[in-house]
């Protein structure tokens, strides 16, 4: 398998996401086969000088920098699940590695 | 309001299909108070839209089929309701889809599957699988999607209606909740290709809440052409592999041939890196969903999952109990892909794909070609759970349909026949900004084709 157990640990606290232990073996087998199937853009000639392509406009359009206020219906604190005195409330921050 | 309980009673006989999402009874009151508001000079006047869960509403919730966003309600509505509204529409409530818009069934919402309105055993397509379950079944007369990979065309030909994805940069994305930026756009189903351009013309045009809107005026809505004289018709080769399913093919080559008889000049083409689109899709993708979804932490909206003793276990348990697998196996990929020591190998390899796969297309329109023609999907709706355990074989029912979101080029679904009951869809993959023309021979095949005989 071209994804291990040990790996799909490791995205899965880069992406700050629970796996529970019990699917992680599915997961790491469904994971390799998602893997191994976009591999095969690495076996075309790379083309290396191709332009990126990117839809939409060609260049960034500037607007007036006018203050527009755009009112909103809910105010933040209808919105957040833990709000205090004009603040998200959340629990504390603990260890960063 | 009368009017306002007719389109209510209408969406309550189709309860059964699980495609709305909103109650009946606050879609009830909310109808009547829209009909009554609505601007009786718009051009939508009265015209009930039912609208994708992703797409956001002052009304109703917007939940994208999650339980990470389970009863949140938009403080701002998106700039297609805004202009919807404008026009006199009336938002119908909002439909049930693939969590985030991640699928090809609409097996993958937190709120149940959506059931295909002719056979309940199968799926309508997705990831706006609950509006186009909705207009098939004659509830609604148009709905909004989104595309980000064949979501409004894959369900519109599954259901048999008509499904059409815009130019990329034709209709603002404020308010569609992000997936990937770089090839989602709102699209429209309708009952009738006439039905779904209306509603297009009036959500498209500049925006300056969307820096990637372009800075244009609303599309035109073309009138009928007498015929297809003119038009030159383009068959990638690679859309019709020997492996289609008969019944699409011999659907497709009647279309052609009716094509034909109107005037329109047919040649082959070649869209050599056509085999390449889905592997550059299920990276492009899965990246830029890792990244748009990381703001989903259970801090500033949304409910909260526990068991968070710090800061980052709350991250991590929201998202992991708020996200189903499929979203999470994606934004896994996502960023497994962006991961250093991979980046190269798969994000910027993807990246060098999609240029070649946008060059196949200006070689072929610059050689004289107006219009491609295509089947939507390689087969008609399949079964509920046919496809559930194996991700490769769901992402190739749009094998047909990525290629278009990753050009940025506007395509369209349309009915062409029926293979034992089941709708099977043709699809035109249009120039950029030439929505009129691909209307223009979607009005012509309209006319002539009969959508609900066997093919």
């Amino acid at each position: 398998m071209s994804v291990s157990r040990e790996e799909v640990l490791r995205i899965a606290q880069l992406a700050e996401l629970d796996v529970d232990e019990d699917t992680l073996p599915e997961l790491a087998e469904q994971m390799s086969r998602i893997i191994d199937y976009v591999a095969q853009l690495s076996a075309v000639p790379s083309n290396g000088g191709a332009k990126i392509f990117v839809p939409g406009p060609d260049a960034i359009r500037f607007r007036p920098d006018e203050v527009n206020p755009a009112p909103l219906e809910l105010e933040p604190k209808q919105l957040a699940p833990a709000f205090k005195e004009g603040f998200f409330v959340v629990p504390k921050l603990g260890q960063f590695e | 309001m009368s009017d306002a309980k007719a389109v209510a009673d209408r969406l309550s006989k189709v309860k059964r299909l699980n495609a709305l999402l909103t109650p009946l009874k606050d879609l009830r009151k909310s109808l009547a108070a829209q009909t009554a508001a609505a601007r009786p000079t718009g051009v939508l006047y009265g015209m009930p839209v039912a609208v994708k869960d992703n797409i956001c509403t002052v009304e109703f919730t917007t939940s994208c089929g999650s339980r990470i966003l389970e009863g949140y309600r938009s403080p701002y509505d998106a700039t297609a309701i805004t202009k919807l509204k404008a026009a006199g529409a009336v938002i119908a409530g909002k439909t049930n889809c693939d969590e985030f818009a991640m699928g090809s069934s609409t097996e993958h919402s937190a709120y149940g599957r959506v059931l295909h309105p002719l056979d309940k055993a199968r799926v309508p397509g997705g990831s706006s699988g609950g509006s186009a379950a909705l207009v098939a079944a004659g509830a609604v007369p148009a709905a909004l999607g989104s595309e980000t990979g064949g979501s409004v065309r894959q369900p519109a030909s599954f259901c048999g209606v008509v499904g059409i994805k815009p130019t990329y940069g034709r209709v603002s994305r404020y308010g569609l909740v992000a997936f990937g930026s770089s090839l989602d756009q709102i699209g429209v189903f309708g009952r009738s290709v006439h039905d779904a351009a209306r509603v297009l013309s009036v959500i498209s045009g500049r925006d300056s809440r969307d820096a990637t809107c372009e800075d244009r005026d609303p599309l035109r809505l073309p009138t009928v052409p007498e015929s297809l004289q003119g038009f030159v018709i383009g068959l990638p080769r690679e859309y019709f592999p020997a492996e289609l399913d008969p019944a699409v093919r011999r659907a497709c080559e009647r279309a052609v041939r009716l094509m034909k008889e109107q005037g329109a000049s047919v040649r082959e083409v070649s869209l050599p890196h056509t085999p390449y689109a889905v592997p550059t899709y299920y990276v492009i993708a899965p990246a830029e969903a890792s990244s748009n979804l990381a703001r989903y932490d259970g801090v500033r909206y949304g409910p909260r999952f526990n068991g968070s003793a710090d800061l980052r276990a709350l991250y991590r348990s929201t998202r992991g109990q708020g996200f189903g697998p499929e979203v999470r196996r994606r934004v896994l990929v996502g960023t497994y892909v962006l991961s250093s020591g991979y980046y190269d190998a798969y994000y910027k390899r993807a990246q060098q794909m999609r240029a070649l796969i946008a060059q196949d297309f200006r070689n072929v329109f610059d050689r004289g070609v107006d219009l491609l023609f295509t089947p939507t999907t390689p087969t008609p709706a399949f079964k509920a759970g046919e496809k559930l355990g194996d991700p490769i074989s769901m992402y190739l029912s749009d094998i047909f349909t990525v290629t278009a979101n990753l050009a940025g080029l506007p395509a369209m679904s349309i009915p062409i026949g029926r293979m034992k009951g089941l709708p099977i869809g043709g699809q035109f993959i249009g120039q950029a900004f030439l929505e009129d023309e691909m209307l223009e021979a979607a009005y012509a095949l309209e006319r002539v084709v009969p959508a609900t005989d066997e093919g």
